[in-house]
């Protein structure tokens, strides 16, 4: 789910930053930093919109950088539990990805009647073939856990439910 | 009936007798029974009771007195009614309560008491006897009813009625334990099998001789073979007892400590009860390890049926029941396997179908085995069989399911594992579901849990509050997404997230391994917790370096329950790979030192910083390094555990190198100090900036032939499918050299002719120097503590030995590969430590007198001197040096030294040159050898590898001519013809073991020796005239013919 929330982070601005375009300096320092990030409470950082405010500064002993806590606006994407979303399919396994969460889809979340087609192009296939699961297919999928590292959102998913499973595929597109 | 006799018995009773004896007893247990019938009422009751007063009472030391008061208050005073008439049942009691079971008696005669006893008494009661003393007086038939009646009364209105309502507690437990007053137990030998009977045999004795035998108590054990135990004051009495018996062996009678006596008399809790759907393991026998379910339950019998697995090989079965030749020892147990009939049918196998009588149950009779749905019913004894601890594997259990496909039973054998379940199973919070009984598929929250009772919070509306439920109905219960962890079975500690739910078990993606569990809801807990918990698996730890299977290798960065993550030894990109244990060949443990990006040398601990690749500007310590390959840890790194793999070239050293000084030691130990090519000095690098060529002698340490000489330069590979690369000598064997490839990190063979010869171009490279680079300013604080203790050693020992060997001391004060001089005597001085660290100094020492002073107006002493004067190093004198980094460093701007010193060198190099006859050896360019240098190194007498007109001939010096060249005679042993070769012709030939040396270098120049034996790079010499034993670099050892 997307969220457009403000965050604050306070940027450490080196000296030489300063000058007219301090500013300038410090936004694009700040979206340098923050965006692609993720933090386990509010997930990924897509975007920085706006700035709200930034604070004063503050010189830090003995190393001359200043301290400017930055206020800012950012959309920020966090899945949950339960949630629906779409997504490409990366790995067979298999992986997809819906922007930078990476959600796996275990084999017992996938319909019984999928099944698994080793080979070249490794896919899911039903037993009728008319459904293919294969890299880059985009599929619906639902969340059904996630696990937050500092760093990365984990999610599992299925598609074992009433209107979920490919909705997209590369061959046939 | 069992009755005091008052005519005295022979002491030996013969056997017809004992029978006789026996069959009397059985006779007087029927008369007892109906005399007691006669006696009626509550009499005969009160006193059968009584009759089964254990003995145990009498441990009671107030009970015993009180025993003595009834005694005298039933007018029968002595002791000998006291303790003499005992009835035979009291003995027998005895034996029911060392069997926990009261209906496990095999005796018949036993068994007739214990049925009175059941039919008496309640169960319950069976405890609390122990607490009753036996009853003093056992009267005859015709004895006073009415007084014994009244007595009995008196008695039990007191004691017995008021010790029925109470618990016993702790304390009294306490005091009932014997003491040092109480008598004593025996252990006495007797034959095997014969404990009972022998206990028995005492029992009459007893009777027949009454207070003679003096002992209390006989107890014979089940578990206990060969002993019995007897209870009497004192050994003599126990003796005395034991005479005559056949099967008592009293020999040797041990007395049982007081601390033991309540062991003896323990019973074993089996607190596991056997019941039906028990899983239990079979102790022996085939079966020996399998898994099996309890069917049936025969406690009396002490026999269990259990259901298995059939291991049975039908061939071999349908040999036996034809009668054939059976192989007596089976070479291997058959596999478990279900029994198929029709497979039997078809060996021609009886199979019978029967109908058990009592359930009903049809079964398969095969050659006196029963199946049934393919398992096979054994009925074994209940001690072939374990019933603790038992956590059937999921596989176990699945196998055990299969044929039946019944959910139901399925659940009932889960419900039975839960029997093992630890402490603390259940927390509050826990998600859990009723499994059995009405409220089954209830849901609910644990809200409290107490003993064996789970108070839940049900799910379902309209239900009380909380409902306790016990805990064997419970099992957790969790939903897909949760993630969980595994805290106990084979899986334990991994982590994961639940994907799927099948009744009591969950399918767990792993975290780390992204592999399915499947484990039971039972062992696992809900958890946010990512981490595996565990840290090593064998003898492999998270962090450690490891070799994989193809030869490949890298840091352990998440240790799973089976598994491990390894980030890969690729630089290129961060490669984690899954690995399991068996995939590891083994733990790299070598310290290997690289050099970085400007050819510092880096270890283990060093900081680096990335100077190129993916992690571009991450900087830490580096953790492990091999195959030129730097695995870093930056903590701020977040992924991989915070490892960077990164190539050491493009690395670069950020502050001083930590471990200098202990890696000093360790060289030191390892290669004797000498062999620190990376870490040796600043001079080959000037070298290699001014004149790269030249530089090579230095390189090569001056040493004998070219063989060791090439080992670490870098050379470039002429021909074969190697051809053009370029990478460094680590080994030499004959005409093979091992090399390893700049570019593709790995070693290859390739025949020495096909390696470049000018390749030595890029080797000064190799010979970082610290204190060349001038730019390194941060090394060097990390440093400076050190010199402080260099300069007594330069003072003490190198100084004094310039000034004695002049020339060919200088150059190798000079040439750090040539270190063994001064350092040398220094080492044998027995200071190693000191010695440690010279060699890195060495290069430091240039600037001393001894550098001076051998080429005066050669414009050379004056050169280095001006360099390193530019370098901003006080050069005067030593002990000035000896401080002089820290002012050094931080003027000294990094260009400046080198530039400089490149250009002022290379008119030295040439003088450099000479002292490195390893050069000639080598074969190499540097056509400038041959001035003045062999002085130190071709010597007459050594065995020589003579290269004259392209083909090799062994040869002995003769003579060293004034020019440098030698006058060889050809052979091995001189033998042949003379001939004057160029230094750059001849190779000295490398000792081996037990060959006779020369020293060629060092204050021991020119001494004979053997070569006792070779410790890396250094050979242990046993001197010829004095019989010491000297430790020195081969390269100065040239072997003689």
């Amino acid at each position: 789910m997307f969220f457009h929330i403000v965050l604050e982070r306070n940027m450490q601005l080196h000296p030489r930053h300063f000058g007219r375009n301090l500013r300038e300096n410090l936004v694009s320092k700040l979206m340098k930093d923050v965006e692609g990030t993720c933090s386990g409470r509010h997930g990924f950082v897509v975007a920085i919109t706006g700035i709200e405010n930034v604070g004063k500064g503050l010189i830090r002993d003995g190393t001359g950088f200043v301290t400017f806590p930055v206020k800012y606006q950012c959309v920020v994407f966090r899945p949950f539990k339960g949630e629906v979303l779409e997504a490409v399919v990366t790995m067979m396994g298999f992986f997809a990805e819906a922007g930078p969460v990476q959600i796996f889809v275990s084999n017992h979340l996938i319909p019984d009647d999928m099944e698994f087609q080793s080979g070249d192009m490794p896919n899911y296939t039903t037993s009728d073939g008319s459904v293919k699961i294969q890299k880059d297919s985009e599929v619906r999928l639902k969340i059904i856990g996630t696990r937050v590292d500092a760093t990365e959102i984990f999610c599992i998913g299925t598609i074992k439910d009433d209107f979920l499973g490919v909705i997209n595929d590369p061959t046939t597109a | 009936m069992v009755r005091r006799r008052d005519e005295e018995d022979d002491d030996v009773e013969d056997e017809d007798y004992e029978d006789e004896d026996d069959q009397l007893l059985d006779d007087e247990d029927y008369d007892e029974d109906e005399d007691e019938g006669r006696g009626g009422g509550g009499s005969s009751r009160k006193r059968r009771r009584s009759d089964f007063i254990d003995d145990v009472a009498e441990e009671d030391d107030e009970e015993d007195e009180d025993d003595d008061d009834e005694g005298y208050g039933g007018g029968r005073g002595g002791r000998r009614q006291n303790k003499a008439p005992r009835s035979g049942s009291q003995f027998f009691d005895l034996e029911a309560q060392v069997d926990s079971d009261d209906e496990e008696e095999e005796d018949e005669g036993e068994d007739d008491f214990i049925v009175d006893n059941g039919a008496d008494l309640p169960d319950e009661d069976v405890g609390r006897r122990l607490h009753r003393r036996p009853l003093p007086l056992r009267e005859d038939e015709q004895e006073d009813v009415e007084a014994l009646e009244r007595s009995i009364q008196a008695r039990y209105a007191r004691s017995s009625h008021t010790e029925y309502d109470e618990e016993t507690t702790e304390v009294e437990q306490q005091a009932l334990l014997p003491s040092v007053r109480d008598p004593k137990l025996w252990m006495v030998k007797c034959a095997i099998g014969r404990e009972r009977e022998t206990a028995v045999c005492l029992m009459q004795k007893y009777i027949d001789k009454g207070s003679e035998l003096q002992i209390r108590s006989v107890i014979a054990l089940d578990h206990l073979k060969n002993y019995i135990y007897i209870e009497a004051d004192k050994e003599a009495h126990v003796r005395e007892a034991v005479k005559g018996l056949r099967n008592i062996f009293a020999t040797k009678i041990m007395l049982v400590p007081i601390k033991e006596m309540t062991d003896v008399l323990s019973v074993e809790s089996k607190a596991i009860d056997l019941s039906r759907d028990t899983w239990v393991r079979m102790k022996i026998g085939t079966y020996k390890g399998d898994l099996a379910q309890v069917v049936d339950v025969d406690n009396v019998r002490q026999r269990v049926t259990v259901k298995l697995i059939p291991r049975i090989d039908l061939q071999a079965l349908a040999n036996k029941l034809e009668g054939r030749e059976v192989a007596k020892k089976k070479a291997f147990v058959p596999p478990p396997r279900f029994m198929n009939v029709d497979e039997a049918r078809e060996l021609h196998i009886r199979v019978e179908r029967r109908r058990d009588p009592m359930t009903g149950d049809y079964f398969e009779n095969i050659g006196g085995m029963l199946f049934k749905d393919g398992f096979l019913y054994k009925t074994v004894s209940m001690k072939s069989i374990s019933a603790q601890n038992i956590k059937p594997t999921f596989d176990e259990l699945e196998k055990f399911r299969t044929p039946s496909e019944n959910g139901e039973s399925e659940m009932v054998g889960l419900s039975t594992l839960f029997a093992n379940r630890k402490k603390g199973h259940f927390m509050k919070g826990d998600a859990v579901i009723v499994v059995k009984g009405d409220l089954k598929n209830l849901k609910g929250w644990v809200e409290k849990v107490e003993e064996e009772n789970v108070h839940i919070r049900p799910e379902m509306k309209g239900l009380p509050k909380t409902l306790a439920v016990n805990e064997k109905e419970l099992c957790k219960y969790f939903e897909p997404g949760n993630h969980v962890k595994v805290v106990s079975g084979t899986k334990e500690g991994a982590t994961g997230m639940v994907v799927k739910v099948e009744q009591h078990v969950l399918i767990i993606l792993s975290d780390t391994t992204k592999e399915h569990i499947r484990v039971f809801a039972d062992d696992v807990v809900e958890s946010s917790e990512v981490t595996t918990g565990v840290t090593k698996i064998g003898e492999y730890e998270l962090h450690d370096l490891v070799l994989l299977d193809n030869n490949s290798f890298g840091v352990i960065i998440r240790v799973e329950s089976e598994a491990f993550q390894v980030l890969k030894g690729v630089p290129e990109r961060p490669e984690v790979s899954l690995v399991k244990l068996r995939e590891i060949k083994c733990k790299l443990e070598k310290k290997f030192n690289v050099q970085d990006r400007y050819r510092n040398t880096v270890s283990v601990k060093d900081v680096v910083r990335i100077l190129e690749g993916p992690c571009k500007g991450k900087q830490g310590p580096v953790e492990h390094i091999y195959k030129g390959v730097l695995f870093v840890y930056d903590r701020h790194h977040l992924e991989h555990a915070g490892f960077i793999c990164a190539k050491a070239d493009s690395c670069c050293i950020v502050g001083g190198s930590r471990s200098n000084g202990d890696r000093n030691g360790e060289s030191f130990s390892r290669f004797g100090g000498f062999k620190t090519p990376p870490r040796i000095p600043p001079s080959p690098r000037k070298f290699s900036r001014g004149g790269p060529p030249f530089d090579t002698g230095g390189r090569h340490r001056g040493g004998r032939g070219g063989h060791d000489a090439l080992v670490g330069t870098t050379v470039k590979i002429r021909q074969g499918p190697f051809k053009g690369y370029r990478g460094r000598v680590v080994d030499i064997k004959g005409q093979s050299v091992r090399v390893e490839l700049e570019s593709q990190m790995k070693v290859v063979t390739v025949d020495r002719n096909f390696i470049s010869d000018n390749v030595v171009i890029s080797t000064p490279y190799r010979d970082t120097s610290r204190y060349g680079m001038g730019s390194e300013t941060p090394m060097h604080p990390s440093r400076t503590p050190l010199h402080p203790y260099m300069t007594p050693m330069r003072d003490a020992g190198a100084t004094p030995i310039h000034d004695g060997m002049r020339t060919p001391m200088r150059d190798r004060a000079w040439n750090p590969y040539a270190p063994m001089s001064p350092p040398r005597d220094n080492w044998e001085e027995g200071n190693p430590a000191s010695w440690g660290t010279s060699p890195q100094y060495q290069p430091g020492s240039p600037p001393s007198r001894a550098y001076e002073a051998p080429t005066p107006g050669s414009g050379w002493a004056s050169t280095p001197g001006g360099n390193y004067s530019e370098a901003g190093t006080p050069r005067d004198s030593s002990s000035a040096y000896a401080n002089a980094p820290s002012p050094y460093m931080p003027s000294t701007p990094s260009g400046q030294p080198m530039t400089p010193s490149s250009g002022s060198y290379i008119p030295g190099t040439p003088g450099g040159q000479p002292m490195t006859p390893g050069t000639g050896g080598l074969d190499i360019m540097s056509p400038v050898i041959g001035t003045d240098n062999e002085g130190p190194w071709f010597m007459p007498d050594i065995l020589v590898n003579v290269r004259k007109s392209g083909d090799e001939t062994l040869g002995v010096i003769q003579e060293v001519l004034p020019d440098g060249s030698c006058k060889v005679a050809l052979g091995s042993n001189g033998s042949g013809d003379t001939v004057i070769a160029l230094p750059s012709e001849m190779e000295i030939v490398a000792p081996r073991k037990s060959d006779k040396i020369k020293i060629m270098g060092g204050s021991l120049r020119g001494v004979t020796g053997k070569l006792i034996g070779v410790d890396g790079t250094d050979g242990i010499v046993r001197i010829d005239d004095s019989l010491d034993v000297k430790i020195l670099d081969l390269v100065i050892l040239a072997k003689l013919p």
